[in-house]
């Protein structure tokens, strides 16, 4: 007796831990916009770089001015 | 004999490369002055441009252009290099262009919004917002 009930405990329990939960999807897709933080993370990396070609090709640029 | 030949061949490229030097030399003048008039200037993507309303000529339009074909090159090669676009290539230099700056007072420029400026002694020079602090 005990052991049936017991037994059911464990049945509604487990059913309770089974309740099917309803997602539903959004219309519209989710949409992140990087874009920006990406570009000036990338192009502060590539300071360097940059300075270098400026200065390894000087006479494709405009002089240096104060 | 053969030797002669050598010398020869050698002074040759040497003569050659004296003229290209001076080619480029020249190049660097004609871009300059036509800067300095306010008829081309730098642009916020990296490259070089006509102002709007500039009447310039054949020769120089093609000296603009065989400029930004040569800058097309280092910067291809520089994102190839660091895994990035040309054109994040091509912005990151702009950055230095515009924060060093390599726009002289008088000279224009065209900044991000696309807006042609004249820089001036007393404003500062409109840096595009991508190039960070």
């Amino acid at each position: 007796m005990r052991a049936a009930l017991l037994t059911s405990l464990g049945a509604a329990v487990l059913a309770a831990g089974c309740i099917p939960v309803q997602i539903q999807a959004p219309d519209e897709p989710i949409e992140i916009n990087l874009n920006v933080n990406i570009r000036q993370e990338v192009i502060v990396r590539l300071e360097r770089d940059a300075a270098e070609l400026l200065d390894q090709n000087a006479d494709l640029f405009g002089g240096t001015t104060p | 004999m053969k030797r002669n030949f050598v010398l020869a061949g050698l002074a040759a490229i040497g003569l050659a490369l004296t003229a290209t030097a001076a080619l480029a030399q020249a190049q660097d003048s004609a871009l300059a002055q036509a800067r300095a008039n306010g008829l081309i200037g730098e642009q916020a993507d990296g490259y070089l441009g006509v102002v709007p309303g500039a009447t310039i000529s054949a020769d120089l339009r093609g000296r603009v252009d065989q400029n930004n074909i040569q800058r097309r090159q280092l910067y291809t090669r520089r994102a190839a290099e660091r895994s990035v676009s040309v054109n994040e290539m091509a912005a990151a230099v702009a950055c230095e262009v515009f924060e060093r700056p390599r726009i002289a007072v008088g000279e224009k420029y065209r900044n991000e919004a696309g807006q042609w400026r004249q820089r001036t002694a007393g404003a500062a020079i409109d840096v595009p917002s991508f190039c960070g602090d």
